[in-house]
């Protein structure tokens, strides 16, 4: 039970929190994810296909993500979406960096005065 | 040796379930960024490149300490490209203990009040159950 709550709190990695930011308004494949997750940190993050499919592969094993064929005509046909856990778990790092942010605010308001 | 080629020996460093499942789809993605960072010049393309590398290098060192040091059927589970090469004894092992390991992690979501966790659990012990039974039916095993 303790371990579980450890690991719902465990603040997300910056590729992972990433990738699931990309998959939340729809389905990606990978060159895509690399493309969009440069466009989303201002081109701070190019994830190299090494870090890419090696988060992917935890992502799946998690159940965050989920792999399937897509039925288009670009070059890649493997494509993935978010999961009802992982958009779970998005929800619950978005909520602990709101936290965070307020009370690092709060703070600097603090010393302000 | 082209660049490719280079690329897809490192992947051999992978192990060889990861590579089953996700080498093709490396690769392409590769060349299709090699594509267009040839465009932007030498060096862009070289740091490229070199990033390229390093990254696979660390990742299959990642892969195979998480190989070495995870419950393979857990590595496993939700992979499917990992079960067409699997034997048929091991393909129903996976899923019995897929079973296992959702009815464990939805007992810990009821214990900490997490009812949307375990309404997904839940729904994931159907599928493996279901899946199970499929195997079984395809193999000729009783249940």
């Amino acid at each position: 039970m303790e371990r579980h709550d450890a690991e719902e709190s465990r603040p997300l990695s910056e590729p992972v929190l990433l990738i699931l930011m990309s998959l939340a308004d729809r389905p990606r494949h990978g060159y895509a994810l690399i493309k969009d997750i440069e466009a989303l940190s201002n081109g701070r993050v190019r994830l190299a296909t090494g870090t890419l499919y090696g988060a992917l592969r935890r992502l799946l094993e998690e159940l965050w993500i989920e792999r399937f064929e897509q039925d288009d005509t670009s070059r890649e046909k493997q494509a993935y979406h978010l999961t009802g856990e992982g958009r779970r778990q998005l929800q619950l790092e978005v909520d602990r960096m709101r936290q965070l942010t307020r009370a690092a605010s709060a703070r600097l308001r603090t010393s302000e005065v | 040796m082209n660049i490719a080629k280079a690329y897809q020996a490192l992947l051999r460093l992978y192990p060889r379930d990861h590579r089953n499942l996700f080498s093709s789809e490396m690769l392409r993605i590769f060349e299709r960024a090699c594509e267009e960072r040839s465009s932007r010049g030498r060096p862009p393309y070289v740091t490229f490149v070199l990033r390229e590398f390093c990254g696979l290098a660390l990742g299959a060192f990642a892969e195979w300490a998480g190989e070495l040091s995870t419950d393979p059927s857990r590595r496993a589970h939700r992979l499917p490209g990992l079960h067409a090469c699997a034997e048929a004894p091991s393909e129903i092992t996976d899923a019995q203990r897929r079973i296992d390991f959702c009815i464990s992690r939805m007992e810990q979501a009821i214990a900490t009040h997490d009812f949307q966790g375990a309404r997904f659990y839940s729904n994931e012990d159907l599928k493996a159950r279901e899946r199970l039974r499929q195997l079984r039916a395809k193999y000729g095993i009783a249940e």
